[in-house]
């Protein structure tokens, strides 16, 4: 219904534009309006994209799809799993690795018949393995995009709300943990910024925290609460990231990442993946 | 991909307006499947998507009582550039969008607002969390004139409720 709306909406750049009456500061600790508290976590893509301009990493060394991921029936870990594999997506995006985007597109689909959102994901992990045979680039990164909104679209209107903001977790610590492999190997300052993220590990504490269910209990979701508050230690607001910090930072979302999706061997120091 | 075709003999607004007052009545119900204020805004942003931006599947949106200012959050990257577009499809509604950082600066560099729809540019100098700031206005003479030129007169159809609702969606390359 929304494409048919917008279909009949006819082209833009008609009429006036309006001088803005937005104020030149805002007093944020006194603001007299509503924050909104729903928070969008922004896809690795936007990420890789700086890294992309800064330097050259070897995105096909970041690639690394588990074998058989989500082999659980706990759907909090299922949806961790999903994010994660669709933060895989786009690492396989950058290193334009058709097969890899196959497999990931077919793994992703596997994982939305384990959550039972198959019907849903269907046409998006179709769309996936058809654009990465064409080299769409563009293309795959919107429906990897899409995949994750339909899913978490899907899981909210069936009232699993906690759900969908878990893979947006997967993906953001699968990016973040590819982000900080490739920093940690040549470090620059204005690479590590890049990590400078406190308001979303503040957002994914407070989401575990809120958490309820017996996921809430796991050894997974206990790892990974501990994981984001060190996170949180070495983030600190205003404070520059030095490359002792990025390493930190690798470690502990690599061990977040081994809790659940990645095989039991830790990998090497200094490994991307 | 944002691929929508528009068809240039009706106005967005007009159109707006008779699909709303078709909608208004099953508001409730359809509420989970059109989302009229994020359908403006993806319109707004469709031109840039040529320019290389990637627009975002995952948005905000909302609704707000008229000249009460919201604040958004988010998380933007120092070497990305990006757009926000906001929307709002309520007869005889505008809406503005600005983005400030941290201290509360403004650092839009270009903006534009447009009745139904508004948009903000901004090139982030540090990475870090930046507020978007929306703000709707209604104009109940605007709104009758709408309705009317277009024969929405049923009673109780685009009857102002206090609120109006609208969409944030953005886009970075």
């Amino acid at each position: 219904m929304v494409v048919i709306l917008s279909c009949l909406l006819p082209g833009l750049m008609t009429g006036e534009t309006e001088k803005s009456g937005a104020p030149k500061r805002l007093d944020l600790a006194n603001f007299p309006g509503e924050i909104v508290d729903q928070v969008v976590v922004p896809i690795p893509a936007e990420i890789f994209a700086v890294l992309d301009k800064l330097d050259e990493p070897d995105w096909d060394d970041g690639i690394a799809i588990p074998e058989e991921p989500g082999q659980t029936s706990d759907r909090a870990i299922l949806a961790l799993t999903f994010g994660s594999l669709v933060g895989e997506g786009f690492i396989a995006v950058q290193a334009k690795s058709v097969d890899d985007i196959e497999t990931i597109g077919k793994e992703v689909l596997a994982l939305a018949e384990s959550l039972g959102l198959a019907g849903a994901v269907r046409p998006h992990s179709l769309g996936i393995i058809e654009a990465a045979k064409n080299r769409e680039w563009d293309v795959v990164r919107d429906e990897l995009d899409g995949t994750q909104q339909t899913v978490r679209t899907t899981m909210e209107k069936l009232r699993d709300d906690q759900l969908a903001e878990l893979v947006s977790l997967g993906g953001w610590l699968r990016g973040t943990h590819v982000v900080t492999s490739f920093i940690g190997e040549a470090f620059r300052e204005d690479k590590a910024e890049l990590l400078n993220q406190p308001g979303l590990i503040a957002h994914f504490r407070q989401m575990l925290e809120a958490l309820d269910g017996p996921s809430k209990a796991s050894r997974e979701i206990r790892a990974l609460t501990t994981g984001l508050a060190r996170m949180e230690a070495v983030i600190v607001e205003e404070g520059a990231i030095s490359e002792e910090d990025i390493i930190e930072l690798r470690d502990i979302s690599r061990s977040m990442l081994d809790e659940y999706y990645f095989a039991e061997e830790p990998a090497e120091d200094g490994d991307p993946n | 991909m944002i691929m929508w075709k528009p068809i240039p003999t009706l106005s967005r607004r007009a159109l707006a307006v008779l699909v709303l007052a078709v909608l208004l009545p099953f508001a409730g119900k359809l509420n989970a499947f059109v989302n009229e204020a994020i359908s403006l805004a993806l319109e707004a942003a469709t031109p840039y998507v040529e320019q290389g931006f990637e627009v975002r599947e995952d948005n905000w949106s909302g609704e707000v009582a008229p000249d009460k200012p919201l604040l958004v959050r988010h998380q933007l990257f120092r070497g990305n550039e990006y757009w926000f577009w906001a929307g709002t499809s309520w007869p005889g509604a505008s809406i503005q969008v600005d983005i400030f950082d941290s201290k509360g600066n403004s650092v839009g560099l270009e903006s534009f607002a447009k009745g139904s729809f508004a948009g903000v540019r901004a090139l982030p100098q540090k990475t870090g969390t930046y507020f978007i700031w929306i703000q709707t206005a209604y104009d109940p003479a605007k709104a009758r004139k709408e309705l009317e030129e277009f024969g929405v007169g049923a009673e109780g159809v685009g009857e102002f409720t206090g609120t109006v609702d609208w969409g944030l969606v953005y886009g970075y390359r």
